[in-house]
């Protein structure tokens, strides 16, 4: 059944292999300094690596912005992206499956009553914006850099071709390597929470967690993208939208590798951190965004009257609309399932305010008094919550999603034996596995109740209030960790 | 990198093989222009034949560059500009050998008073064509510098009209036949002709130089 509901993440996956392979390769094999299969081939290898040896980054921000719980939520969010970027694609316009698989979380957020993480949701839009500016700056710098080295080289114009050709293999390589990295989250970061693949260990060497599986399959739906449609988007992308020599072509696919790779590399982001330097946030990113960024950047170092301002602009339109229509069609499509087809798209879950959760949420630091309205109540929606809380002017939107989490009930039984046989036990140090043990068979009504029950076990205790990157990093891996207990551990029925 | 070059390295050297023969081919026509006026009709053929060779050897090597460049897609934005450069400046050599070749069917009867205005035409266009081959070859290697010598072919080609205009002035001013006169005519347009060409390659080298500078 799994696999069904994969499906659409598969289509979505197919449309991405269409639509961004064309933004890496498009220029390279437009100018015909690559051939469509020599490009197809080191899209589709490199692509795999990126996703499944580097794909967890950015996906962890995805989930962030709205966990969706039931595979029916999952395969129709999936659905409405890829819907979505199909018809926009079909106007006409290049548009964003980060933006789309982002507004179309937010329709699902909409429409099971949880409340969007603006938080999440401002580091993702910010970041679109961010690599847009920065892939203009990095193609810039790397014009201005590039031009008197040419005009110095002297090297024959058949020389400069092979150089400028191996570059354009090794650059696209790399490219296809951060955008497989950097964008796999959107194909099947909804799936993840819902994906039943068991981390397999290979010879006690290599495990590949059920999740790099899943990122693995993704890949494969791209490189199917890849082969069966991208050489007319490719064609699209670099003919129509801008023409750029070789060298420019270079340029703005090194900008858009190095930005893609800088919002998607865990590597890099724990290197920066060792160093003491500000870290990049691990978005998904949009590889047209980050194309045409780059391309402006060209543009504009060379005088900016090159530039296609009309087009320009009805890319800034897909901007916003890309996500609202993703919203809009999810949230349709989420009400279509649910009610026509009768599936489930959304885990019910239930809030109580009751004597435990209450004391919980005062030993976090809360005035408990603003808690009169919802107190010795049970709510099935965090929007019903949130409507009740927003009286207490003194609860900021923050504090609000932090008492509506505790007061969530999740039933949870350990199961050690589950978490062996999942492979899942990979994820942890021995101290950690040894308290898990410990705590067999234990039973918790609450998420925090097994978290503080793990906690007594100092590698499983958070940073209280993280100020270093260090420490910000540390209780990101750990709460990944402890997610996925809390899905393995998770019990079918939900009522008391 | 030697072997990833290999290929490119012997298509830059027959595209330099083929510059040089355009650039001995005005030298010699300068020389076939010397032994002309000074009546050394046998030396004249000699040279005469070596053109003709030198335009056969031109084709081939045209030929088989095209033929490489399209079958190794090799410089696919450029082969378009850098092929019709090279067929127009076979053209320079066809022209040479068209007006000498004239000069040996007709055997035109030069008088002696009109060599020195006649070697500075000719001196004139075969700087052209040389400062030509200098531009072709900086369009491969060295783009900054094509506008100079682009610059200098210009100047030569303007030189070539002027003296050759003189040149035609002082025909139709001397006292000899009308047809003896619109024969001399001829030739000496044959011969700024040559810078004509010349230009014209130029004036689309200019444009393809725009085209490829970042």
């Amino acid at each position: 059944m799994f696999f069904f509901y994969l499906l659409s993440g598969l289509f979505l996956g197919w449309s991405l292999g269409a639509n961004d392979t064309g933004n890496i390769f498009g220029a390279a094999v437009e100018t015909r300094m690559l051939k469509f299969k020599k490009a197809a081939l080191i899209a589709a290898i490199f692509i795999t690596l990126g996703a499944v040896l580097e794909g967890g980054g950015p996906s962890g921000t995805l989930g962030r912005l709205g966990s969706v719980d039931a595979l029916g939520g999952a395969f129709t969010v999936a659905l409405a992206a890829a819907l979505t970027i199909t018809l926009i694609v079909r106007i006409g316009i290049p548009v964003s499956t980060s933006q789309t698989i982002v507004g179309a979380i937010i329709g699902w957020n909409m429409f099971s009553g949880r409340l969007t993480d603006y938080r999440s949701l401002i580091t993702i839009a910010s970041s679109w914006v961010v690599a847009f500016v920065l892939s203009g700056t990095i193609a810039a710098f790397l014009f201005h850099l590039a031009k008197p080295l040419v005009n110095r080289s002297k090297a024959h114009l058949l020389e400069q071709d092979v150089f400028v050709r191996y570059a354009l293999v090794v650059v696209g390589a790399f490219g296809a390597y951060s955008l497989g990295a950097n964008n796999i989250a959107n194909v099947v970061g909804v799936f993840v929470p819902v994906s039943p693949f068991k981390d397999l260990d290979l010879g006690g060497f290599i495990t590949i967690s059920g999740v790099q599986q899943l990122y693995l399959l993704g890949a494969l739906s791209i490189v199917v993208g890849i082969y069966t449609y991208s050489h007319k988007v490719m064609r699209t992308v670099g003919k129509d939208l801008f023409h750029l020599s070789p060298i420019t072509a270079l340029i703005a696919l090194s900008a858009e590798a190095i930005v893609l790779f800088l919002f998607a590399s865990r590597g890099l982001y724990n290197l920066l951190l060792s160093l003491g330097l500000p870290t990049i946030p691990l978005v998904p990113v949009s590889s047209t965004q980050v194309i045409v960024g780059a391309v402006v950047g060209i543009g504009l170092s060379k005088g900016g009257k090159n530039i296609r301002y009309n087009i320009l602009a009805r890319i800034s339109i897909a901007w916003v609309a890309a996500p609202v229509l993703a919203a809009l069609i999810s949230f349709t499509l989420l009400f279509i399932i649910q009610n026509v087809f009768e599936t489930k798209v959304q885990q019910e879950t239930h809030y109580i305010f009751d004597r435990r959760s209450i004391t919980k949420i005062a030993e976090e630091g809360f005035d408990t008094s603003t808690l009169s309205t919802v107190n010795g109540r049970s709510f099935s929606s965090e929007r019903d919550i949130y409507r009740e809380l927003q009286e207490h002017e003194s609860l900021s939107r923050d504090d609000m999603l932090r008492i509506i989490k505790l007061s969530e009930i999740h039933r949870l039984k350990v199961d050690f034996a589950k978490l062996q046989n999942s492979g899942m036990h990979n994820r942890f140090t021995p101290n950690q596995l040894k308290r898990i043990e410990e705590l067999n068979e234990q039973v918790y009504r609450h998420k925090w109740q097994l978290q503080a029950d793990l906690a007594k076990e100092a590698e499983f205790e958070l940073h209280d209030s993280p100020l270093t990157e260090h420490q910000k990093n540390d209780n990101r891996l750990l709460q990944g960790k402890l997610d996925v207990l809390f899905r393995a551990f998770l019990l079918e029925e939900q009522t008391d | 990198m030697a072997l990833l070059l290999k290929t490119t390295r012997f298509v830059e050297s027959q595209i330099d093989t083929f510059l040089d023969i355009v650039s001995d081919s005005a030298t010699t026509f300068q020389l076939a222009v010397e032994d002309y006026l000074e009546g050394r009709i046998e030396q004249f053929e000699e040279r005469l034949a070596q053109i003709r060779e030198f335009e056969h050897r031109a084709d081939d090597l045209r030929v088989s560059i095209e033929r490489f460049l399209y079958e190794r897609t090799l410089i696919p934005e450029n082969r378009g500009d850098v092929l019709a450069i090279l067929e127009n400046t076979d053209e320079v050599i066809d022209n040479i050998k068209d007006s000498l070749l004239q000069f040996s069917i007709e055997l035109p009867q030069i008088p002696t008073e009109l060599n020195d205005l006649w070697m500075q035409t000719t001196r004139a266009s075969v700087a052209a064509v040389e400062q030509l081959v200098f531009a072709v070859r900086s369009f491969f290697r060295d783009l900054a510098a094509v506008n100079n010598y682009i610059h200098k072919v210009h100047f030569f080609e303007r030189e070539a009209d002027h003296i050759g205009e003189r040149l035609r002035r002082l025909i139709f001013g001397m006292d000899i036949e009308l047809s003896r006169k619109s024969q001399l005519r001829f030739f000496a347009i044959h011969i700024e002709k040559i810078s004509d060409a010349a230009q014209n390659v130029c004036d689309r080298l200019s444009i393809y130089t725009i085209k490829r500078q970042l």
